[in-house]
Order: C-alpha cells, then sequence, then structure tokens
C-alpha cells in the first residue's frame, strides 16, 4: 500500500476545480480538499449530494405522528378537562403544536444527525491538513499508488501553487 | 445613473482570502479597546440593578410591581414582547440568506443572530419572573407527574412557552453551527494555551473537508428553512396571546400579522443600530458597505409602511364594527384620551419618520440613519405599551378603570435585560467573529469574478 501522499496547493478555487476534475478522470484517488471555505459549485460537482434531507422529512413525519398521538392521549383519554365549554379536542391549536415541536426535534435531531456522520463532537482534536487550510490556502490531498510523476505533471500543468510530497501518518 | 459597481459592492477592495481572515477576526485578536471595558461595566451595573429587582421580587413578591387587578400584564409583557420583537431579525437574516439566497445578508446575519439570541433570553426572563416562583417554571412543561395533571394545550400561553423555547433553541443552533468554521480557524491561529484548548473544543474537530461542508452547506440549509417559519410564528403566537382574550384593542385578527411585521420593523432597527456602531468600531467598513446599510433602510421603510396601515386598519375596524368599547379604546382612550401622547408618539415614531428612508440622502447619512433605528425601537415600545395598558386599564367597566405606572422594581428589571444584552453582545464581539469569515469568502470572489467580468467586457 502506499507510505507517501501528494498534496496541491491551490489559492483559486476555479483551478482547483479543473485540476481535481482531471485527476478524477484519469482515476487518481482523491482522499480529501480542504479549505477555508465552500463555493456552491465547487461543492455541487466535487461531491455526492447529501441524504440529511430525507432523513429530516423522516424525523419531521415521525415526530408530528407522535406528538399528535401524545397531545391526542393527554387531552382526550388521560385528561379531558372541559375549559369553559370549548372541546376536548381540537385541531387549530394542535397545529401549532405539532408544527413547533417538529421544527424543534427535526432541527435537533438533524444537527445530531450532520455531527455524528461527521464524527464531530465537543473537545475533538481537528486533523487539519495545514494551518492555511483554514485561512487562504485550497489543499488537494491525493494518494501515491497511481504514477507519482504523472500526478504531478497534472497538478503542474492545471497551475497549481506548490506541490508537497509527505510520509502518510495514518 | 450610479456607478453601480460602486452601489452595489458587498465587500470592497479586491481582498484576498488571507486578507479577509486578517481584518474579520481582529476584534477576537486584538487586545479590547478601552471602551469595550467601558461597555462592559455599564452593562454589569445594570446587570446589578436587575439582580436587585429581581432579588426583590422573588423575596417581597409581586407586589412590588406596578400591576393592579385591572392591569395584571403591565410592564414585564410589554418589555417581553417589545424584546421578542428585538429578537426577531436574526433569524431573518439568516432566511435572506440561506434560503433567499440573498447574498447581502452574509455579512450581517452572524451579529443578528447573536442579537437575536440575547435578546430572546432578554425576553424569556419577563415571563419567567411574572411566574412569581420560577423554580417551578417546569410545571409548565407537559410531563407526567404527582400531581396527576396535564396542561392545556389549548392555551396559547403554553403555545407561546413552546414557540420561545423553539424558537430560542433553534436560534442557537443556526448561530452556532454557522461559526463551528469560525472558531476552528481560530483555533489554529491563536497563541493563547487557554483559547486555543476552548476554540478547539467548540469547533467540534473541523477541519476544512470539502465533504464536510457538502453536508454542512445541506444542514444549514435544512435549519434555515426550519427556522423560517418559525420567524413568523413565534410573534403570531405572541399576538395570539392578546387576539383570543375578548378586551377591545386585542380581540383583533390583524393583530397576528400586525405583531409580526412590528417585529421585523424593531429588530432590523436593533440591526441598524448595531451594524452602524460594529463598522465603526472594528473598522469593518468594506463588509459592512452602505449598500447593506441601504438595503436595511429599504426593508425598515416598507415595515413602516406596513405597520401604519395596521394603525389605520384598526382605527377603520373599531369605527366600522360599531361597537362602543372598540370605539372608545381607539378614539378616546388611545387616539385623544389619557393614552394619546404615547398613541401619537407610536403613530409618528413608527409610521412617519421612517418615510424619510423614501430619500436616498437619509439612507446615506449614517447619523439619520443611527437616529430613526433609535427612534423606531423608542416607538415600537410605545406601540407595545398602547396596546397592553390603554386595553387593560380602561376595560368595559369604568369602576374598575385604574392608572398604570412602574415601580423601582419593574424599571430596575428592564435595566437589567439591557445590561444582560450589553454583556452579552460585548462578549460576543470580543470572542466571536462579528461577520462570517468562512461565508463572505465566496462573496468576495463572486464579487471579484463579476468585477473582472465586466473589465473584460468593457475592453
Amino acid at each position: 500500500m502506499s507510505t507517501k501522499q501528494i498534496i496541491g496547493v491551490f489559492d483559486d478555487e476555479s483551478v482547483l476545480l479543473k485540476a481535481t476534475q482531471k485527476l478524477k478522470e484519469n482515476g487518481v484517488n482523491i482522499k480529501g480538499i480542504f479549505g477555508p471555505s465552500a463555493d456552491h459549485d465547487l461543492i455541487k460537482k466535487l461531491t455526492k449530494e447529501s441524504r440529511l434531507p430525507y432523513l429530516s422529512v423522516a424525523t419531521g413525519v415521525i415526530t408530528i405522528i407522535l406528538t399528535f398521538a401524545f397531545v391526542y392521549y393527554v387531552s382526550v383519554i388521560d385528561y379531558p378537562l372541559h375549559y369553559g365549554g370549548k372541546p376536548v379536542f381540537s385541531f387549530p391549536p394542535m397545529v401549532v403544536i405539532l408544527f413547533l415541536v417538529c421544527i424543534l426535534i427535526t432541527g435537533a435531531f438533524t444537527t445530531f444527525s450532520f455531527l455524528t456522520s461527521e464524527k464531530m463532537f465537543p473537545g475533538k482534536s481537528a486533523k487539519v491538513v495545514h494551518p492555511r487550510s483554514l485561512d487562504d490556502r485550497f489543499y488537494l490531498v491525493l494518494e501515491r499508488n497511481f504514477n507519482p510523476e504523472e500526478i504531478i505533471q497534472w497538478l503542474q500543468d492545471s497551475g497549481v501553487e506548490k506541490i508537497i510530497e509527505e510520509e502518510n501518518e495514518a | 445613473m450610479i456607478n453601480n459597481k460602486i452601489r452595489y459592492a458587498l465587500v470592497k477592495g479586491d481582498k484576498t482570502y488571507g486578507q479577509i481572515t486578517d481584518e474579520l477576526l481582529l476584534n477576537v485578536e486584538q487586545k479590547p479597546p478601552l471602551w469595550w471595558f467601558a461597555g462592559m461595566t455599564i452593562g454589569t451595573i445594570l446587570l446589578a440593578i436587575g439582580g436587585w429587582a429581581f432579588y426583590m421580587s422573588l423575596s417581597q413578591g409581586l407586589g412590588t410591581w406596578g400591576l393592579t387587578n385591572s392591569v395584571a400584564w403591565g410592564w414585564d409583557i410589554i418589555n417581553f414582547v417589545w424584546w421578542i420583537g428585538i429578537g426577531h431579525a436574526g433569524t431573518a437574516f439568516t432566511i435572506f440568506f440561506l434560503v433567499f439566497r440573498q447574498k447581502w445578508a452574509g455579512s450581517i446575519n452572524r451579529s443578528a443572530e447573536a442579537m437575536t439570541v440575547f435578546a430572546v433570553m432578554c425576553a424569556g426572563l419577563f415571563p419567567l419572573i411574572h411566574m412569581g416562583r420560577p423554580w417551578l417554571a417546569f410545571f409548565i412543561l407537559p410531563y407526567p407527574n404527582t400531581r396527576l395533571l396535564w396542561l392545556n394545550f389549548n392555551s396559547p400561553l403554553f403555545w407561546d412557552v413552546l414557540a420561545i423555547s423553539t424558537y430560542l433553541i433553534t436560534s442557537i443552533m443556526l448561530w452556532y453551527m454557522g461559526m463551528v468554521p469560525d472558531l476552528a480557524t481560530i483555533a489554529q491561529r491563536t497563541k493563547n494555551k487557554v483559547g486555543k484548548f476552548l476554540y478547539g473544543m467548540f469547533s467540534l474537530g473541523w477541519n476544512g473537508s470539502l465533504y464536510t461542508y457538502s453536508r454542512y452547506e445541506t444542514l444549514m440549509k435544512i435549519l434555515g428553512g426550519l427556522a423560517a417559519p418559525l420567524v413568523i410564528s413565534v410573534h403570531t403566537i405572541v399576538a395570539l396571546d392578546f387576539a383570543v382574550s375578548v378586551l377591545p384593542g386585542w380581540h383583533a385578527t390583524i393583530l397576528p400579522p400586525y405583531f409580526f411585521v412590528g417585529a421585523i420593523f424593531s429588530g432590523f432597527a436593533m440591526v441598524l443600530t448595531l451594524m452602524i456602531l460594529f463598522r465603526k468600531a472594528f473598522n469593518l467598513y468594506d463588509y459592512i458597505t452602505e449598500k447593506h446599510l441601504d438595503n436595511i433602510a429599504h426593508v425598515l421603510k416598507f415595515g413602516s409602511l406596513i405597520i401604519g396601515l395596521a394603525y389605520v386598519t384598526e382605527l377603520f375596524t373599531a369605527w366600522y364594527s360599531g361597537v362602543d368599547y372598540e370605539i372608545y379604546t381607539f378614539f378616546r382612550a388611545r387616539a385623544t384620551g389619557s393614552f394619546s401622547v404615547a398613541f401619537w408618539i407610536m403613530f409618528v415614531f413608527n409610521a412617519v419618520i421612517p418615510q424619510l428612508f423614501w430619500f436616498n440622502k437619509a439612507r446615506k447619512n449614517l447619523i439619520i440613519l443611527f437616529l430613526i433605528s433609535i427612534v423606531i425601537n423608542i416607538g415600537m415600545w410605545f406601540e407595545r405599551y398602547i396596546i397592553l395598558v390603554s386595553s387593560l386599564a380602561e376595560d368595559f367597566l369604568p369602576s374598575s378603570w385604574t392608572h398604570y405606572s412602574p415601580t423601582m422594581v419593574d424599571i430596575g428589571i428592564y435595566l437589567g435585560t439591557f445590561g444582560l444584552f450589553t454583556c452579552g453582545m460585548l462578549m460576543f464581539v470580543r470572542y466571536i467573529p462579528i461577520v462570517a469569515v468562512n461565508e463572505v469568502k465566496p462573496i468576495a470572489r463572486a464579487e471579484k469574478l463579476r468585477k473582472q467580468k465586466a473589465q473584460d467586457h468593457e475592453h
């Protein structure tokens, strides 16, 4: 297996995008792209679409069903009190409650799922390629098991700023 | 024609990413200026006054407040509604940015969100203290208990609890998740060991991977989308606290939209106040440009028109209903009677003065912008005063009519919330980048590309 990795340093997203697309076409394994911010364009072209929205919709639906069951149980079955002649079960106030609980639980659960899927938690030590990757440069980390000379040639053609070859610590 | 390229600059100057990081982290990395300490001192004094008032309310009971049998909601609920209104703008900005893709909101939403979080905290304090025994506040949550009681889910007061806690939690999530990449950047740069540890801890191991960004972008869009209806619902529900009662002046279907617009209006005014201060204090002229202030002024002008319409509509419906009580409340008590001064302050400050924003000169003049933003918040306070006190103090039974005035304890709690807000905002500007660094970078780049394109086109 590879013991080294090649890192291309870029200072512009469009150059990075072109280089990455070319390397991908040629079957080079991209281990990671790190940068200080992410253009919507870059995200759209280089990554798979996240499935988080499906999860939130599912959470929302389940929350609504459970909340409805709970409110119905409380106000109709367990504690049917009459307040000033109003019906024990009425739908309009339910709308408010279902709506708010749905937003609260869905928001919290989606955030929690994001953190879980990214294995992020408070106190985790960040594996940052280079401090500048969170400041002003983009780092394209490549596996070296392809043909290194060819990779370096491609990177240079694309207009890379700098190429770093280093031992793979992982 | 005005030169569009200059007029519409959202980030001024051709800045590199490195420059943006340096300039926007300045407030975190430099030593706090003298006024910061002065502000903190004033904030702490106000907090201490609030603490005293809080202690008085708890130890001696709510008899220390100016409430009477007739005016059972007074200063506390006025200020509660006022703070909630201010707290509305933050999420509105985030939604403009994330959901409607309004790029100009990108450099404002962080501080607007901070304002929201602290304003909602201040607001939440009032009903909590008004309970009289805040340590039993958990009684309002639906949980199986030994008293074998459940809640009345039909009560707007319960919806309020739910609405405000949902709003606070969702706003905090939006705010915090939005700043995680920036916290990671600070953690990499800071030399201070404690700072490195704390920023590192709160950055949750963020390493700037594009794959994380991909999910993160989706997450932020989902949170923004979820928060969007919340902005409308929170103040609507606050309005329902009033609208479902039968008092003249409260019992009206116009109240929910009227409260909502009022909230957006006062929130944006507060954002304008803060933005003018922040850009001066931290030299953010290149990021919070005239264009941003101009946009906020336009929103305020629009809000003011709707508010004015709501005031006139209220008067019209009171007259058109033919109900004596409604006519009395609106035309006698409010417009010409014992509350007329407050009524006309409200009317002029909210519906008339912001109309100055029709003039380009007024929108470009920082002093006028600043003064009007403050005038609006004073006007909005009077609006809540009018709605609450005029309806309660002079209701159906003239024998129960009273006069309402706050006591020192009432005022103390209000000052205390100002202390909380001031200290909160000052801590924010000290430890967190005021402008979202990772969100401004793509905006700056887009701006640069557009400029290049325009230049190529010219040649």
